[in-house]
């Protein structure tokens, strides 16, 4: 007799289960377009923060950053501007950056936090730096930026 | 290190109140069954991001958030040979009698010390400020802990040491 | 002017509640199998009448105000239709249960009775809406289930003024609206914002939020033309059809689990942040306008003994402290009381608030309403009572590490 049916994984036919690329919007550009914007975003970063302009800087960093698959590079570059900024802002200039931020940014920013403390290795990041950062965006921006670094699926 | 401290766990504590927005979700995938979704991991959307907060390298707590479970794994500062037998044998001690500490994970996740699994159930029973609350608590002090008892620990083998040698001393 | 109504119905979670006509009875189901049907005697609400039938979690119960229906929907795949009727034995008059055959294979999360009460929408985990009407042949009720393109189970539904058009929020983080239109049972309905011409199962539209999220509330505005729904990423959207965008609201505060509307231009959300919120705008644009709680006040002896629930987590960390202390020190574990060393809720609700209902209505739009939660009281607020447009992230005295 047959049985090998038996071992079938039945849940994994299901038509109507999710995929992991389906939850959230892909992101419109293409992988060489995401990757030529984060370079050209991590040269103006570099200027802006020549210039002493850290909410600037910030504010360039965080938009238009890359999300889902097949971007990993496009997403490395984007985080090592990301922690830069971060580093070189004094602590008392904080609470001031967090509050030029919009709100988009303001979630982007709690999503790199994240990420930056989820980072195996700890190369160049500081955890002090991204607990004073992640102290005061949620001062600013509230529980409901983590919940929706929670809630996004278009992971950083 | 003890201004890090501070904003570590006010970090935890703003990450956990966001995290327990549990609400009753029965299964999607078994009829007539009501399980932790974080555990079952049976529908992909009803999952949400897990979150690390980590001090350093050696002390994290990542937390996986779903639509009625959230389980929040710890990883203690083990610096030494002594500290690490020492955190094995008081998070055992604590995960063989999880029964009565209700929201206790019987096994860590892979890489943790220690977790924890609390359900809708438990915030609907419990209040959610008081069991973030608990939680920030165990935190400060299982570290507190650890330390007292490794001070205890070579204060006796000092005494023991001591009075057996003694006796070669004649 | 008044403070709000307070009532401790229970020391159990309130998964749902309705009140009838009058607002002199409510049923309730209190985390558990049955349905409570309770009355208003004098300054508090006491069990007139208990509805078992489930063998499971009652999720949501909704009654019709004129035809003077329950409907409960429950975790065990069922739902009953009661009906009151004078029992011929006794002469009381008691609720008797009518079969509802809903031909889902999940749980039943949400149901809401039609605005003409002829027909009800279950919402349900088997990613379909069940929608039924009555067989008067065979003296039951009968569904068609609405179900492309659902993809995960479906949080909750609203009827749409029209009695046609049905909204639905669920878990595969979408908003959607679509026709219920029944042969037999509802006549041609005139066109609408959302179309014309619509057969049953059309979807007349499809919204998202753009962080994504559970949508756990959705609601029509009074006149229809306007859809808003709360979903887990801490937002409020508003869809205007015509219009060009959905307009989103962000909130620093948790996610919202309820909503309704309160006249054309403003709706109150309330749900994990334990207080209920006042929404305002317009095309234009929306925003907060206050909550309908006074969190400066600090409120009688807030959630720390209520339960005593709360004092199995005080409770752990004595034995805790027991182990730590018999161990190192060789000495039994002070008795660590309930001081005021944990945080202290501002609000009135001490747990999520899962219910919001329209209690009393002027002139259009509702004056008074009513939220029940997870801490098993049922709060009765007055709209215009707005406080606080600053404050909303509630106030956890102590909790603030500066």
């Amino acid at each position: 007799m047959d049985t090998a049916f038996r071992k079938i994984d039945i849940d994994a036919y299901d038509e109507d289960a999710f995929l992991e690329s389906e939850l959230f919007e892909p992101d419109p550009r293409s992988p060489a377009h995401v990757l030529n914007d984060a370079k050209q975003k991590q040269t103006s970063v570099r200027s802006l923060l020549a210039k002493g302009d850290t909410a600037g800087a910030l504010a360039s960093a965080l938009e238009g950053a890359p999300y889902g698959p097949g971007v990993d590079e496009a997403k490395n570059l984007t985080l090592q501007s990301v922690v830069s900024i971060l580093n070189s802002t004094k602590s008392t200039e904080i609470p001031n950056v967090v509050r030029s931020l919009s709100q988009d940014a303001q979630d982007t920013l709690m999503k790199y936090l994240y990420k930056g403390m989820g980072l195996p290795g700890w190369g160049d990041v500081s955890g002090s730096v991204l607990l004073g950062w992640h102290e005061k965006l949620t001062e600013a921006a509230g529980t409901g930026c983590i919940v929706r670094a929670m809630t996004d699926r278009r992971t950083v | 290190m003890s201004n890090v401290l501070r904003p570590y766990l006010a970090a935890v504590r703003s990450t956990l109140t966001a995290a327990l927005t549990l609400e009753n979700f029965s299964s999607q995938v078994v009829e007539r069954h009501n399980k932790p979704e974080v555990e079952a991991a049976g529908s992909k959307e009803v999952l949400l991001n897990p979150l690390t907060i980590s001090r350093n390298e050696n002390e994290r707590v990542l937390i996986e958030p779903s639509v009625n479970s959230i389980r929040m794994s710890i990883k203690i500062k083990q610096a030494d040979e002594i500290e690490r037998i020492l955190c094995h044998k008081f998070t055992r001690f604590m995960m063989q009698r999880a029964e009565s500490f209700i929201v206790l994970r019987r096994k860590p996740v892979q890489g943790y010390d220690i977790s924890f699994l609390i359900t809708n159930t438990h915030s609907e029973t419990m209040l959610k400020h008081r069991l973030v609350d608990f939680i920030i608590q165990f935190m400060e002090e299982v570290d507190r802990e650890i330390s007292e008892m490794k001070l205890s620990l070579n204060a006796r083998a000092r005494i023991v040491a001591e009075s057996y040698l003694t006796a070669f001393n004649s | 002017m008044a403070t709000p109504e307070e009532y401790q119905i229970a020391s159990v979670p309130i998964t749902s509640h309705t009140f009838n006509a009058d607002r002199s009875q409510l049923a309730v189901s209190l985390n558990s199998n049955d349905a409570q049907i309770m009355s208003r005697q004098g300054q508090e609400w006491k069990v007139t009448e208990t509805l078992s039938e489930h063998d499971k979690l009652i999720t949501a119960i909704d009654w019709a105000p004129n035809s003077n229906r329950i409907v409960t929907a429950s975790q065990d795949r069922n739902a009953y239709v009661w009906q009151q009727t004078t029992d011929p034995h006794t002469g009381r008059t008691v609720w008797k249960p009518t079969l509802v055959l809903l031909r889902i294979n999940r749980a039943a999360t949400h149901v809401k009775w039609s605005p003409l009460e002829d027909k009800f929408a279950v919402g349900s985990g088997a990613r379909a809406i069940a929608i039924c009407s009555f067989d008067p042949e065979n003296d039951w009720w009968v569904s068609r289930l609405l179900k492309k393109p659902i993809r995960s189970t479906v949080l909750s539904v609203d009827w749409h003024p029209n009695n046609v058009l049905l909204a639905a929020g669920s878990a595969d983080m979408k908003a959607r609206v679509f026709s219920a239109y029944i042969k037999d049972v509802d006549k041609r309905p005139a066109a609408t914002v959302w179309g014309e011409k619509l057969p049953f199962n059309t979807i007349c539209g499809e919204y998202t939020s753009p962080a994504g999220g559970w949508v756990h509330a959705v609601g029509f505005s009074p006149s229809g033309n306007v859809l808003a729904f709360a979903s887990h990423d801490s937002s409020v959207s508003i869809v205007y059809p015509g219009g060009p965008t959905i307009i989103n609201v962000r909130m620093a505060s948790l996610p919202y689990v309820s909503l309704i509307w309160t006249a054309e231009d403003s709706l109150v959300a309330a749900g994990h942040d334990c207080q209920p919120i006042v929404f305002s705008g317009s095309e234009a644009g929306w925003q907060v306008i206050g909550s309908l709680d006074d969190t400066t006040a600090p409120k009688s002896s807030g959630g720390a003994s209520r339960f005593g629930a709360s004092g199995v987590g005080r409770l752990n960390s004595a034995a805790f402290n027991t182990f730590r202390n018999a161990d190192s020190r060789g000495q039994s574990s002070p008795v660590s009381g309930q001081t005021s060393t944990g945080t202290e809720l501002m609000t009135v609700h001490q747990n999520t608030i899962t219910n919001v209902r329209p209690y009393q209505s002027q002139g259009g739009s509702v004056t008074k309403v009513s939220t029940s939660g997870v801490d098993g009281k049922l709060v009765i607020w007055n709209v215009s009572n707005v406080s606080g447009g600053g404050g909303l992230v509630p106030r956890l005295s102590g909790m603030n590490i500066k």
